[in-house]
């Protein structure tokens, strides 16, 4: 039922509204963003081909259909797919001495640490990661979205002061969690946390918590379990909680966040050039315009990381809440997180 | 003519059957190769995940002869009105992915589920291991009603006529007289389900049942490549087991001859269309209802009828080359325990889980550079999955061939090229035909091996389907849905009108008029 919301507002926009008329952006646009117009870029031309990791919500379909639209010269060819099995595929090609793919965008942060380390990635220009927020400036890839960790809760049982605001006190709580251990995003999360408080304590953390908790297929499970009060409080990602709310304002589903520790992670999809020089490389420059960057914030609800540009709207200041600044390439060690969980007993 | 008779000649198969083996083995050889050093022990594997996969497994292999041998025996056998028709529907769910089925029935059944919410009466809800069972089976019953439908149509009737002349009732006489017979095609329908119950993943999870193929996907997912094929070599285990105890079963050699047909009264027949209703209903009309549904509230958008083309025509290409490869396989395997061997490996493939598989054949696709991620190299990878649906129904008919009528051949003066083409060809052509059927639609409903190896931009139903899955757009899944249904179907009528030369009355016919004319 709620589903059938959620997608309804996902569906609702189309290519159109990436790259609406100058009149219609001036209003929504921030005068002090850094950020480059679409109408500064230099048109592209030339074959390119991109390997999408699956994207959220299906809207980046409609990000790179406004970007063929605008330039007629450029012969996109795109191979979309599961993000690991085309960093992969990436990895096979390389080795067998051969390039398919000239851009590789992927959801996780994981995928192009694994293709990072192949060495097969060219650098970005200094121009190009300058535009993005200083914590997310990387020479080899550039962040194009973020999504912050939350903990969703029930309205109708709790009250905002109810949920812990440190990750760390959530098994003493004493609240039925939600959790999706199976899920790239809650691993990365744990990741972070073995990063931040060590091997021992996040064990602990998890041990405890799972004795509390119920598991879900996916984040989304989650944040619809939270809000049909299956459970008082969920671990999932900003957007699938905004999704549901946008679709449905009288879910009762509300997002908590933690201070400056793994709970409140900023995360991030990316995109990174394999080849073909500049024509990649202006490409990823279109994704980095304020029009993409706001699409993605009104329409998908992620965070821009482009400086200086809005949250997108049920967001409360970055500032406040104090994501762990963490290098998000070392979130590709997924191999300790993974052999943790299984000791645990929760995955 | 005289080319053809050194062509034909029955010692090329062995080394024909070993190349081919070889092929179809080659991705299994890739995950060896990427599996050395497994960081993972299995040792914190939970035995509930073997136990889970195990149940599952054997619940739906069960079931899937529970439905598909009364199907097979409905469709081989009984003369119903509109014909091929009924065989068309109930085969068609083999290629609608099982995880757009797992969905619909997740979607309608339930508290707060679609059926509800219109009739507003409360049903059951489907998940766990029931769910997972239950989807399984409606997605894998074709495998056992294809194959199972081709060995009791190359047996000939006679024995049942007999059999009623003594007074054995007609179901007493399918059960006692005719099944038996059929085992071969029973067990190879089987064993397929069970392979292909092993290796899929969407199913369990979208149930929420815990099996191997989880702890396999998480692995692949946080780019543990080596521990993903690791593990999937572990399943292969199993796989072994089961290609063990199928290869226990075997047939004996019969005449041909021609088939049982029964004429049923309106009444039996208004009876029979009535039970088989549920099955259609559920496999193919369910999931289009639900998209339908979807449709209506969302609206549509962004398909292209040219990927329903690409589809078809890929899936009949890899069809027709994959009963090319069988033909020697099968051959070599009703003639002794090293051809049995060759067609026993050709089966390991079927067992890996889709993505790792997929992975695998990138490997492979990369020492052909010059065919990479082209529409040639797409087929052939269809061909090193499925070729063990081919071999399965081609040999489970092939060796119950009766060897006088080829010796009566020879006797006649036939050279091995005529004898294939008149005696063998036309008397397996029901095997053959399953056979193609069957990789036709897996080929259809295929999805990593396309996402990774066709040619880029090269967009399939299946692929569009998993795209929408994805990305939440459900409502644009009922046009590719119906379209993979129409598809499919016009597909099968094609295969199952190459059947009609089977018919043993023809080919006696043929080949008396060739005598006539010589």
């Amino acid at each position: 039922m709620k589903r059938r919301h959620f997608v309804k507002t996902a569906a609702v926009s189309g290519v159109a509204a990436v790259f609406p008329g100058m009149a219609g952006l001036a209003a929504e646009t921030v005068a002090s963003s850094a950020a480059v117009s679409v109408e500064q870029l230099p048109p592209l031309s030339g074959e390119l081909t991109l390997y999408l990791g699956r994207g959220e919500g299906g809207l980046y379909e409609n990000v790179l259909q406004a970007i063929e639209n605008r330039n007629p010269d450029l012969n996109l060819s795109i191979r979309r797919g599961p993000t690991a099995a085309l960093a992969n595929a990436i990895v096979a090609e390389a080795e067998a001495g051969i390039r398919r793919a000239d851009l590789f965008w992927a959801v996780d942060s994981g995928a192009i640490g694994l293709v990072a380390d192949a060495g097969l990635v060219q650098t970005l220009p200094n121009d190009l990661t300058a535009q993005l927020q200083p914590t997310f400036r990387y020479s080899h890839w550039a962040p194009i979205t973020g999504r912050i960790r939350t903990l969703p809760f029930n309205t109708a049982e709790l009250t905002p002061g109810r949920v812990p605001d440190a990750i760390m006190e959530v098994p003493d709580s004493g609240l039925r969690v939600g959790w999706a251990p199976a899920y790239a995003a809650f691993q990365s999360f744990v990741t972070a946390m073995r990063l931040l408080e060590g091997r021992q304590a996040t064990a602990d953390w998890l041990q405890r918590t799972g004795s509390n908790a119920r598991d879900y297929a996916g984040e989304l499970g989650v944040v619809m379990a939270v809000e049909r009060g299956e459970v008082d409080i969920g671990f999932a990602n900003h957007y699938y909680t905004l999704r549901l709310k946008a679709g449905n304002p009288d879910a009762k589903v509300a997002l908590s966040f933690t201070r400056n520790d793994a709970g409140c992670l900023v995360n991030a999809s990316g995109i990174m050039a394999l080849g073909n020089g500049e024509l990649a490389v202006n490409f990823i420059r279109y994704l980095l315009t304020r029009e993409v960057q706001n699409y993605l914030s009104t329409e998908a609800y992620e965070i821009p990381l482009v400086d200086g540009l809005a949250l997108p709207s049920g967001l409360p200041d970055l500032k406040t809440v104090a994501p762990p600044d963490i290098d998000l390439t070392r979130l590709a060690d997924l191999r300790p997180t993974l052999d943790l969980m299984r000791d645990v007993g929760v995955l | 003519m005289t080319r053809g008779r050194q062509v034909f000649r029955f010692p090329l198969a062995y080394p024909l059957a070993l190349g081919i083996a070889l092929v179809a083995v080659l991705p299994v050889m890739v995950l060896i190769i990427l599996a050395v050093d497994p960081a993972t022990s299995l040792d914190s594997l939970n035995a509930d995940l073997i136990i889970n996969t195990l149940l599952l497994m054997v619940i739906t292999v069960i079931g899937a002869l529970g439905i598909g041998v009364p199907l097979a025996l409905l469709t081989a056998y009984v003369q119903l009105p509109l014909g091929r028709l009924w065989l068309i529907m109930l085969a068609a769910p083999l290629a609608m992915p099982s995880y757009i089925g797992a969905f619909t029935l997740y979607a309608a059944f339930g508290s707060g589920g679609e059926i509800e919410n219109i009739t507003g009466i409360v049903t059951p809800s489907a998940s766990g291991l029931f769910g997972a069972a239950v989807v399984m089976i409606l997605y894998t019953y074709p495998f056992v009603l294809l194959t199972t439908r081709a060995s009791l149509l190359s047996l000939d009737a006679s024995l049942i006529h007999a059999a009623r002349t003594l007074g054995l009732p007609l179901l007493q006489c399918l059960w006692r007289v005719a099944l038996p017979r059929a085992i071969t095609g029973m067990a190879a329908g089987g064993l397929l389900v069970a392979l292909y119950t092993l290796s899929d993943f969407g199913t369990p999870a979208i149930m929420g049942l815990d099996t191997f193929t989880r702890v396999i996907y998480v692995e692949y997912n946080a780019f543990g490549l080596s521990q993903a094929a690791f593990l999937s070599l572990q399943l292969l285990t199993i796989v072994g087991l089961l290609l063990f105890l199928d290869s226990r079963i075997t047939a004996t050699p019969e005449r041909p001859g021609r088939s049982l047909m029964l004429w049923p009264s309106p009444g039996q027949i208004l009876c029979l269309i009535l039970t088989v209703l549920p099955v259609i209903g559920l496999t193919l009309l369910l999931p289009l209802a639900i998209f339908t549904l979807w449709l209506l509230r969302e609206g549509t958008g962004g398909f292209d009828v040219r990927y329903a083309w690409n589809s078809t025509y890929a899936s009949l290409l890899a069809a027709f080359a994959a009963v090319l490869a069988a033909l020697p396989v099968a051959h070599v395997a009703s003639r002794g325990a090293f051809g049995r061997l060759l067609e026993r490996v050709t089966y390991f493939g079927f067992g890996v889980p889709g993505i790792v598989m997929g992975t695998a054949l990138v490997y492979v696709g990369l020492q052909l550079p010059a065919l990479y991620q082209t529409l040639g190299l797409l087929v052939l990878a269809y061909v090193m999955r499925f070729l063990p649906l081919a071999v399965g129904s081609v040999r489970s008919t092939a060796e119950k061939l009766d060897s006088s009528l080829v010796k009566a051949a020879w006797v006649l003066g036939a050279g091995p090229g005529e004898v294939f083409r008149r005696i063998t060809l036309p008397l397996s052509m029901r095997g053959i035909v399953a056979g193609a059927a069957l990789v036709f639609l897996e080929g259809m409903r295929e999805l990593p091996a396309t996402l990774l190896l066709a040619p880029t931009g090269f967009e399939t139903l299946s692929t569009y389907l998993w795209r929408v899955y994805e990305a939440g757009y459900f409502g644009r899944a009922a046009i590719p849905g119906l379209l993979l249904v129409l598809m499919s179907g016009l597909g099968l009528a094609l295969m199952f009108s190459g059947e009609g030369r089977a018919e043993f009355a023809t080919v006696v016919q043929k080949t008396d008029t060739k005598l006539a004319k010589k």
